[in-house]
């Protein structure tokens, strides 16, 4: 039974701050294991699969994939969406729940933001080779150019370049700031002499003065005040895309926030399931601990009930606004060519995520490792469903087509995971994934005992 | 378990608050009876203009207190009274529906038979606007809601004479329940209410926008009551600025998340420009409407914005004080723009009879928080949160 | 010992709550120039330094502005000014659209421009040389203990006092930092200088060859390499070599209009009218066509005394009576289908401009030959 009246604690058992430095460098000063090995030989397998396929797609061009008239925007989009939508979770995490001061994130915003940096760079590889020409890609940024032509500034696919970079950009400032105290801890404690010349620098030369400390919470909050409009702002651009055009099935005015919501649920279930992996493998158990997860499938309950409530809505307006093309976009979907998909869409995303109204679900890793990987599935094939059903049944009836992806984007998809995990397997073993300075900021006794005198008694 | 040691002495109201509130009331009644008799058909638009404003601050009250269990709050324990206090304007509110139930065929243009028979998409939607369903809905709306807000107030009151946390328990799952209640009653609401007064218009952001509208209004009702109370020295002490700052920064939120929702609405539909739903934007730059529409981004996004968007001023009384106000009435001006463009469709129109409707919502609101106030404790002493509340810093 | 001075007097503490009533008693006893060193940041203790507030806000308020507005002029600048297109029937400055990029603009340089002033500017960072760097006192603070450092710059500071002050309060490990002067060598060196020249100079070949050359050479040329048929090439695909196709055989331009009375101008004369109005914009468009296409035979005021004349079969003036009495019609025949040595002038002149020419024409023709009637109207 909870006691309302006490504070919970974040981290279990009140370990010191020596033994929380040792279990948080221990990954960063041990040689990698063989489990390690393992692991990266997989994701690294995939990753090269993938390398393969984008070079492929390089030197042949975009024929290989399986975009067709009028479905021109096929497994490329569908999976910049899906990884964008991954990273929204790590800023989540990091920025909002930040201000909203849930100490409770302390133990898992360094990773989440890890994320969030990794599922933005495989995200944006894909409209990268979907320009067709790579390496031309300099001219999405208005450059002055011999054509005295620039970019088109009202286009949602601009606003993308623009939101993508920003976002890419700000995430990895927050979090190298983040890890600015953390590289002065690594900095004293390691005895290598290399290492510390590394740490020395990436550290900046940081000295854990108060009279900086000031300084960077304030830099930290209106980091976190910027990145909150930000990560809103990025999905919503993303919903943009599709939005702003009279495509049936696209244009519809709830998509901004839709998509907001859909791309925490997804990046939540994204980071639920490796911080699984991530706690045990490291014994972070007392750190990230089960109470935390449980908050997290209360947060993929909740994101997942309104991805819901945006299904319901959509479908109610498609009838209720009278609009032949709308009406028959959602019938179609949901009885048409692409019938399975959007049931699996449903399935994943609305009815399996309710089981975890149940409390003892939600404290079941397994379960909800389950669960999660469901909620990814059925997020991926929501954004197949937009993109494809829509483009493939659109007014003219001559023009419809069924699309079929092949082997390259297959090969694409499975590069992207191998991509992101490889990246992510990597951060494990080269930077601490715990930042050091938060947890022992939120370990019970670590903050003073308040004297209510002083603070509080403004006019 | 801790036993919260704050001893709670019930404080006068002043005077001013009851006396100012019955004359407001009798002015209000009367103005809106003389409205009914001379001009019906824009008596009942402000009538609906009220139980909209009304509907959606009892309803997000609710909200507010139910989001205060699910989400474990600390800092708003001592507040949460405040809007307990709010929350039965759920079943004070739909009075003020009811006269336009009477004058149903001023107000909505589906609720003609004529106009449907000749009108194939109001003929298509009949089956969801029709006179039957839409009270079925709305009756069934004020009593789920009216359900829950006496499951969770009972509760939170129960606990001050016995400071049980199984109270605090069941809230906790109560609230849980009542999320996706409150979400479907919304926006309901707002289709039935408002999107349905153009009936042949549709836009499927319409439930948040009238949800994100009104919960910034319910929190700048709670926090100008807060600093009301503050000021006339019945809060207690330990509330200071660090849980102030909390009722700024949340109103500075919701004004963005309002801005956000507003622009999402307006940009996809100005940018695709599809005749049937860009009509209804047209005509919201009718006339004088004009200058009203974009007099909207200023009230309700850019001043809030700039005046709460420095760190100190989210916890300054003044600037609290001032932006509360400030933002429930550009909560109004918002409602106003959406009802009121579908009476006259030409310009605005402004007069005693519309303040007259103003006035008496003012007096309800007054009245209800001084009648709730005498029979409840303004702080809820049984509840075990409230010590961490007391010693609650940023 | 030059090299070597004092610094400052440091000591740990252990917990939180012991070090904010260090910081008190410090600020207490008057010293200015000390500073606490913690592994985390610790509640209330800007309060018990007596810190101000931070002015970060401000930097994030300007950078964040200067972003703004950036990204409108510029949006301004090239959409509405320097390259106005039509997007859409959007407004050449579309607001609302111009807003997502705004403000991500504003974003963008109000978290770079802030972090950077932070870390560069009020940090002065990177700093890896500073006395407390490799102390003790540092690693422990970096990681597990809580520091007071009173500076050796403060008035008030005296080694012995400092250290008897430090001990009073509980603190341990305490110890004098001393600032060891060294030799730093200059950093713009010839090998140094050398290096960034020889950076220099591969980054920009490398940016020369791959944007230049590389991309003219196979495989990388593929682009230039199309499988479509050039103008004026010579076809293997169609038995008459020709790689140009003619049309199919009564093909016509959409909108097109066959022109009456093709054999017959006497018909042409007869029942063709004039359909514009004789007004000056339209006498005007007529004056640029005729000077355009006409009167270099015709000449500028169509007296047949173009720069042509005795090189070419004589044109004729058009101020004869023939063509005076010519009607509209009649004339708009000659223009359309030629005469003579005149061609037809039918695909350089639309129809509109050739009612207009002949409004010009008349224009000239009475202009030329003013009437008794013309004198006394302009009386």
């Amino acid at each position: 039974m909870r006691d309302y009246s006490i504070e919970p604690s974040v981290v279990e058992g009140k370990p010191t701050f020596r033994q929380i430095d040792e279990l948080i460098g221990a990954p960063l000063e041990k040689m990698p294991d063989k489990k390690f090995y393992i692991a990266i030989s997989i994701t690294g397998t995939m990753f090269l699969t993938g390398i393969i396929c984008w070079g492929l797609s390089f030197y042949y061009g975009t024929g290989l994939w399986g975009n067709n008239n009028p479905v021109g925007w096929g497994f490329p989009i569908v999976n910049f969406v899906f990884w964008v939508g991954i990273g929204h979770a790590g800023t989540l995490i990091s920025a909002i729940l930040f201000l909203f001061r849930q100490r409770w994130r302390n133990g898992i915003a360094r990773f989440a933001e890890g994320m969030t940096i990794f599922a933005v760079m495989t995200a944006g590889i894909f409209p990268l080779f979907h320009t067709g020409r790579p390496w031309l890609a300099h001219y999405l940024f208005p450059l002055p150019n011999d054509h005295s032509l620039w970019v088109n500034f009202t286009s949602p696919l601009l606003w993308d370049v623009f939101a993508v970079s920003t976002y890419f950009t700000v995430s990895f400032i927050f979090w190298y700031v983040g890890l600015i105290p953390d590289f002065a801890n690594l900095r004293d404690r390691t005895k290598n002499k290399v290492k510390k010349v590394i740490y020395s620098i990436t550290s900046l030369g940081w000295r854990a003065s108060n009279r900086h400390w000031q300084h960077y919470e304030l830099v930290y909050l209106i980091l976190a005040g910027f990145a909150t409009p930000l990560v809103l702002s990025v999905h919503t651009i993303v919903s943009f895309d599709f939005a702003v055009s009279i495509i049936p099935g696209w244009h519809t005015t709830i998509f901004p926030p839709y998509f907001v919501a859909g791309a925490v649920f997804s990046g939540f279930a994204m980071v639920q399931n490796v911080l699984i992996f991530v706690r045990k493998v490291f014994n972070y158990e007392k750190i990230i601990t089960v109470d935390i997860l449980e908050k997290m499938n209360k947060i993929i309950i909740l994101t997942g009930s309104m991805v819901g409530y945006a299904y319901a809505m959509e479908f109610f307006i498609a009838w209720y606004s009278g609009n032949q093309a709308e009406s028959f976009v959602f019938i179609n979907r949901a009885f048409g060519d692409y019938a399975w998909a959007y049931w699996i869409m449903v399935s994943c995303n609305v009815i399996f995520p309710q089981l975890f109204w149940i409390k003892r679900i939600r404290r079941n890793i397994p379960i909800m490792f389950i669960i999660g990987v469901l909620v990814n599935v059925g997020m991926w094939f929501e954004r197949f469903v937009i993109t494809v059903t829509s483009l493939s049944r659109d007014f003219l009836p001559s023009s419809w087509a069924y699309y079929k992806p092949t082997l390259i984007d297959g090969g694409i998809l499975i590069g992207s995971f191998g991509m992101f995990f490889t990246l992510l397997l990597l951060f494990t073993k080269s930077l601490p994934v715990v930042s050091i300075a938060e947890i022992k900021s939120v370990i019970d006794g670590a903050q003073p005992t308040h004297h209510h005198k002083e603070a509080n008694n403004g006019k | 378990m801790e036993q919260n040691n704050y001893n709670y002495v019930k404080a006068e109201l002043p005077k001013s608050v009851g006396k100012t509130g019955v004359a407001f009331l009798l002015v209000g009644i009367v103005a809106a009876i003389l409205a009914f008799v001379l001009e019906p058909a824009r008596a009942s638009f402000s009538s609906l203009l009220l139980f909209v404003y009304l509907m959606g601050l009892g309803m997000c009250s609710l909200f507010l207190v139910a989001l205060e269990y699910l989400t474990d709050a600390v800092w708003s324990v001592a507040f949460r009274r405040i809007s307990e206090f709010m929350t039965p304007l759920i079943f004070i509110a739909p009075l003020f529906a009811i006269p336009v139930l009477f004058n149903m065929h001023d107000v909505f243009h589906w609720s003609h038979g004529e106009a449907v028979q000749t009108d194939k998409i109001l003929q298509w939607k009949s089956p969801y606007l029709n006179m039957s369903f839409f009270l079925i809905r709305f009756i069934a709306i004020v009593g789920i809601m009216t359900l829950f807000f006496y499951l969770i107030i009972r509760n939170s009151g129960k606990q001050d004479k016995n400071p049980d946390q199984k109270y605090t328990r069941i809230n906790v799952k109560l609230a849980a329940i009542l999320i996706p209640f409150f979400g479907i009653s919304i926006t309901l609401i707002s289709i039935d209410w408002l999107m349905s007064l153009e009936p042949h218009w549709f836009s499927t952001i319409f439930g948040i926008y009238y949800f994100a509208g009104s919960l910034l209004s319910a929190f700048a009702v709670l926090t100008l009551f807060s600093v009301k109370l503050k000021e006339w020295k019945i809060l207690p002490d330990f509330l200071g600025r660090d849980h102030f700052y909390n009722l700024g920064a949340f109103m500075f939120a919701f004004v963005n998340f309002w801005a956000y929702i507003a622009f999402s609405q307006l940009l996809l539909i100005w940018y695709a420009n599809i005749p049937e739903e860009t009509f209804w934007f047209i005509a919201k730059f009718n006339g004088s409407w004009k200058y009203f529409s974009i007099g909207l981004i200023l009230v309700q996004f850019i001043i809030p914005y700039a005046a709460l968007v420095s760190q100190p001023s989210k916890s300054n009384y003044k600037r609290l004080k001032i932006m509360s106000v400030w933002i429930i009435f550009a909560h109004l001006y918002d409602l106003y723009w959406l009802v009121m463009t579908t009476f006259d469709k030409n310009g605005i129109v402004f007069g005693w009879i519309e303040i007259g409707f103003i006035i008496l919502g003012i007096g309800v609101v007054l009245l209800l928080f001084r009648f709730v106030y005498a029979k409840r404790n303004l702080i809820p002493v049984g509840d075990p949160k409230l010590n961490r509340c007391i010693n609650f810093h940023i | 010992m030059e090299n070597k001075k004092i610094y400052s007097v440091v000591g740990l503490f252990d917990t939180a709550d012991e070090i904010i009533h260090a910081s008190e008693k410090v600020v207490e006893n008057g010293y200015k120039k000390f500073d606490i060193n913690t592994p985390f940041p610790v509640h209330g203790l800007n309060q018990a330094m007596k810190l101000k507030s931070s002015p970060m806000g401000y930097f994030a308020l300007v950078f964040g502005l200067t972003g703004t507005a950036i990204a409108l002029l510029t949006m301004a600048f090239m959409m509405t000014f320097d390259y106005p297109l039509n997007i859409g029937g959007k407004p050449l400055f579309p607001l609302p659209a111009f807003i997502p990029v705004t403000f991500e603009v504003t974003v963008l340089l109000a978290s770079i421009g802030t972090v950077l002033a932070l870390l560069f500017v009020f940090f002065k960072m990177p700093h890896n040389s500073h006395p407390l760097h490799d102390s003790n006192y540092m690693k422990k603070c970096t990681t597990e203990k809580f520091g007071v450092c009173l500076e050796a710059d403060d008035e008030k500071f005296n080694e012995a006092d400092a250290k008897a002050f430090l001990e009073k309060l509980g603190a341990k490990e305490i110890e004098t930092i001393y600032t060891v002067k060294e030799d730093v060598p200059p950093i713009f060196t010839k090998q140094f200088i050398g290096f960034l020249v020889f950076t220099v100079i591969v980054i920009s070949g490398a940016t020369y060859f791959v944007t230049n050359k590389l991309m003219f050479m196979p495989p990388f040329n593929w682009m230039m390499d199309q499988h479509r048929v050039n103008v004026q090439s010579v076809s293997t695909f169609f038995p008459d070599s020709f790689s140009m196709r003619e049309k199919v055989e009564g093909t016509v331009p959409r909108g097109f209009m066959p022109e009456e009375y093709k054999e017959s101008p006497d018909s042409a004369g007869k029942y063709l009218q004039n359909p514009l109005e004789y007004n000056e914009k339209n006498i005007a468009l007529g004056k640029k066509k005729f000077l355009t296409y006409c009167s270099p035979c015709h000449g500028n005021l169509a007296k047949g005394d173009s720069r042509l004349k005795d090189n070419f079969p004589k044109p004729p003036t058009l101020h004869s009576k023939k063509l005076k009495e010519w009607t509209d019609g009649r004339i708009y025949h000659v223009i359309t289908f030629g005469q003579g040595v005149m061609p037809s002038y039918a695909k350089q002149v639309t129809r509109q401009e050739r009612w207009a020419i002949i409004q010009y024409i008349r224009t000239l023709q009475r202009a030329l030959n003013p009437s008794e009637e013309d004198f006394n109207g302009a009386k």
